[in-house]
């Protein structure tokens, strides 16, 4: 009998985990990677989610997402959520907690500051809406696509942040953010924060970059783990508030 | 009292006028303006040499947010019928846009579940509604009263509900069914117009035993083949054509092995009885969702010398179709768009599939993606032009796959797909000779649409698109003649009226409803 049962806990053991592994598949790793180890989504496999958060607490992540973040609700089924919980403590391994964001923080946000960064970037109410809100990145990506980001920007280019140029039919090149496109229009914003709308009777070609508008930055191993490490802290608070994890950063 | 006199004087609309609503081209009494669906009326005051007068004459706003108002006004005596997606059926001075009453369902608690609703059909005094808690309901054509209430099955909040415009052949009431996402088995019901009792029911999900029982496992749950959009009517045929739209589970095919009849097929039915004459089965065995509920127009034309009555669909699956309507022969078939799931179709026109079509745990690229080439959105026919004119949907997706666990009134699919990231997608109007498949011309659209098609005597054809542009274009060449903007989605097809001697085309667009003519 106790071998019954152990078999029937065996089976159920591995369907969970094989239907854990499908629902990660289909629902999860397009954001965070088959593997887990993050992409426009956080890692899974870091020590604040394997070790700092509690099953519970990735089931009301899972099951309400996390506002602010890209990171959707999904309806699943209880037996579901389970198995997909189960298939997330198993990513990248068993007892994979993924690597630890290491740097200063603290320089970190001096080095934002010394680099201009914020003449694209806004942080709370700080720094300008061109490029994206980092206010949540931390809680919105990996650190390995901080760091990416910041090597080489075009790595992986978010929807609402495609550069294109519009070339006018009288010659005039126009180069800023895609806000919106139709049949008829295209409306850009530019890095001074203003808008542009065209008619597309009077454009001759929209081009797609196909790049980042951001340029590379070259900065030392020193600075750019410090920059990772101060972007990876930034955790804004659903009601907007910056919320920094990283004693001593104000 | 001016205007209460001259309703109650007008005439009723009787099964004659729907069988010859193309000579009332003044009205718009069915769903898709006649019975054959070809959307094409013989009015002409706005025409391709003063369409660029064309302005906004009036608007109704339901006060609702937006989010794709499907309804399709009726039109009938001057009077403009439509609905809202919360079970409301409203009336419109055609002319002016002025309500002239309303009518408002009333939901058992947790009832209202808010689902699209398509609009009217109209009898004698009598209009009929679905309501997002699958119920039909008659109401009185001038006061908005309701004279019936027929439930057509136990509500399931979210997954058994109803969305299609009635379909009114004789005295019936013919209705159908959706939630084929969440596993119900699908029907198709014929109630009685003056009574509200059910004449018939045809099941499209047969049971074991039954005819096509035996193309779904003995075991396991069967449903789908939802039937959620209305069909077309041959009076001459006695015939009635309705399409099915995908089995259960959804996006997952492996626990049910087979055709799994009738879904993603057109059914051809006895009006009196329901009884099924044909079937023919566009997508066997399904797991991309490429439902059948595209229009099955009914037109005659020329095939291998001779005048044939057939029945033609722009299908999801991104073929078109061309089928002897008396028979259900499988006569033409043909890519309409780009298609990467089917090397081509069979004698019997049956697809030849491709490997790697089928959903994968990695995700198979298939074009098109779910959504399809096209889909409900009505397509039309001019007459003039010998032109199909249709919108096309050109999108991919990954199809992944899971196995999914039946609960009722949970959706039941394997894993919804995920758009490809890699190209962009967008859309197309296309004229095509029906016959051959040859383009006349086409229109490129930024995004893929969710708008139809109307064609007029005037030369023109009207569309939308999923950015809000209401567009009409010269229907022999695609010059295009004039556009608006609107401010939200189209996801609906325009159609148009005379009234007050004028004549008008309307199209609901976010929460308005917009109706244009010429300046007077």
């Amino acid at each position: 009998m106790k071998c019954v049962i152990i078999l029937l806990w065996y089976s159920a053991f591995v369907f969970a985990a094989d239907t854990g592994t499908d629902i990660y598949r289909a629902n999860c790793a397009f954001c965070h990677g088959l593997e887990g180890r993050g992409g426009r989504g956080p890692s899974l496999v870091s020590a604040h989610v394997q070790q700092e958060t509690s099953d519970d607490a990735l089931k009301t992540i899972i099951h309400g997402g996390i506002s602010g973040t890209g990171m959707p609700a999904f309806d699943l089924e209880p037996q579901d959520l389970d198995a997909l919980v189960h298939a997330i403590r198993h990513l990248g391994g068993q007892g994979s907690a993924g690597a630890a964001v290491r740097g200063d923080a603290a320089h970190g946000q001096r080095v934002f500051a010394k680099n201009g960064c914020a003449s694209c970037h806004r942080v709370g109410d700080q720094g300008s809406v061109f490029g994206p809100d980092l206010s949540r990145i931390g809680a919105a990506r990996s650190a390995e696509y901080l760091r990416e980001s910041i090597v080489n920007p075009s790595a992986d280019i978010a929807p609402d942040y495609a550069g294109v140029t519009v070339e006018t039919r009288d010659g005039r090149k126009v180069t800023g953010v895609r806000v919106s496109e139709d049949t008829f229009t295209v409306e850009l914003r530019l890095p001074d924060q203003t808008y542009q709308g065209f008619e597309k009777s009077t454009v001759r070609a929209v081009t797609d970059l196909g790049k980042s508008l951001m340029p590379a930055y070259s900065l030392s191993s020193a600075d750019l783990d410090d920059l990772v490490a101060y972007l990876a802290s930034l955790r804004a608070s659903s009601n907007g508030q910056v919320v920094l994890r990283e004693k001593g950063i104000q | 009292m001016k205007l209460l006199l001259a309703l109650l004087l007008v005439a009723q609309v009787s099964t004659d006028w729907l069988t010859h609503a193309l000579d009332h081209p003044q009205d718009w009494m069915t769903y898709w303006g006649d019975y054959s669906a070809v959307r094409y009326r013989k009015l002409n005051q706005i025409n391709t040499t003063n369409i660029a007068q064309l302005r906004v004459d009036w608007m109704y706003q339901t006060g609702k947010a937006g989010g794709g108002w499907e309804t399709m006004p009726l039109v009938a005596n001057g009077i403009m019928y439509i609905t809202g997606p919360d079970g409301t059926a409203i009336a419109l001075d055609a002319a002016n846009g002025h309500p002239l009453w309303k009518y408002e369902h009333n939901f058992p608690t947790g009832h209202n579940t808010g689902q699209a609703n398509r609009g009217l059909g109209i009898l004698g005094d009598r209009l009929f509604m679905v309501t997002p808690d699958a119920n039909v309901v008659a109401l009185d054509t001038k006061t908005g009263r309701l004279l019936w209430q027929s439930e057509m099955a136990p509500f399931i909040p979210g997954a058994r509900y109803a969305t299609l415009a009635p379909l009114i052949v004789k005295n019936k009431v013919v209705v159908g069914i959706s939630g084929g996402e969440h596993g119900v088995r699908g029907f198709i019901d014929a109630y009685d117009a003056d009574t509200g009792k059910r004449a018939w029911r045809f099941y499209t999900v047969p049971l074991a035993g039954e005819p096509g029982g035996d193309t779904w496992p003995a075991n396991g749950h069967r449903g789908g083949a939802p039937t959620w959009m209305t069909g077309t009517y041959d009076p001459l045929l006695q015939t009635i054509y309705w399409g099915t739209g995908n089995p259960g589970p959804d996006l997952y095919g492996d626990v049910r092995k087979g055709d799994n009849l009738f879904s993603c097929s057109l059914l051809a039915l006895d009006p009196d009885t329901g009884k099924l004459k044909w079937y023919f089965q566009f997508s066997p065995h399904d797991t991309h969702d490429w439902d059948a509920a595209e229009t099955p127009m009914l037109l005659d034309l020329p095939w291998k010398g001779k005048l044939r009555k057939v029945v033609v669909q722009a299908n999801r699956n991104a073929f078109f179709y061309m089928l002897d309507r008396e028979t259900g022969e499988f006569l033409e078939g043909y890519p309409y768009g780009r298609q990467t799931w089917a090397k081509g179709l069979d004698a019997e026109g049956r697809p030849i599939l491709m490997p790697h079509s089928e959903p994968s745990p990695e995700g198979a690229r298939v074009c098109p993606g779910l959504a399809g080439g096209t889909n409900w959105m009505a397509p039309s026919f001019s007459p003039e032009t010998g032109l199909f004119y249709f919108t096309l949907r050109e999108q991919c997706d990954q199809f992944f796959s899971s196995p999914p666990v039946y609960t009722e009134g949970k959706a039941y699919w394997g894993t919804f797909p995920r758009q490809v990231t890699d190209e962009p997608e967008y859309g197309l109007l296309k004229a095509m000779d029906p016959i051959t498949g040859k383009i006349a011309w086409q229109f490129r659209f930024f995004h893929a649409p969710w708008a139809g098609t109307l064609a007029t005597s005037g030369g023109l054809v009207f569309s939308g698109d999923e950015d809000g542009y209401l567009l009409a274009f010269d229907a022999r060449d695609g010059k295009l003649l004039w556009k608006i903007y609107t401010g939200a989605e189209i996801r609906n097809s325009p159609m148009t009226y005379m009234a007050g001697g004028r004549q008008f085309v309307a199209i609901p667009s976010g929460a308005a409803l917009l109706a244009f003519a010429l300046p007077q």
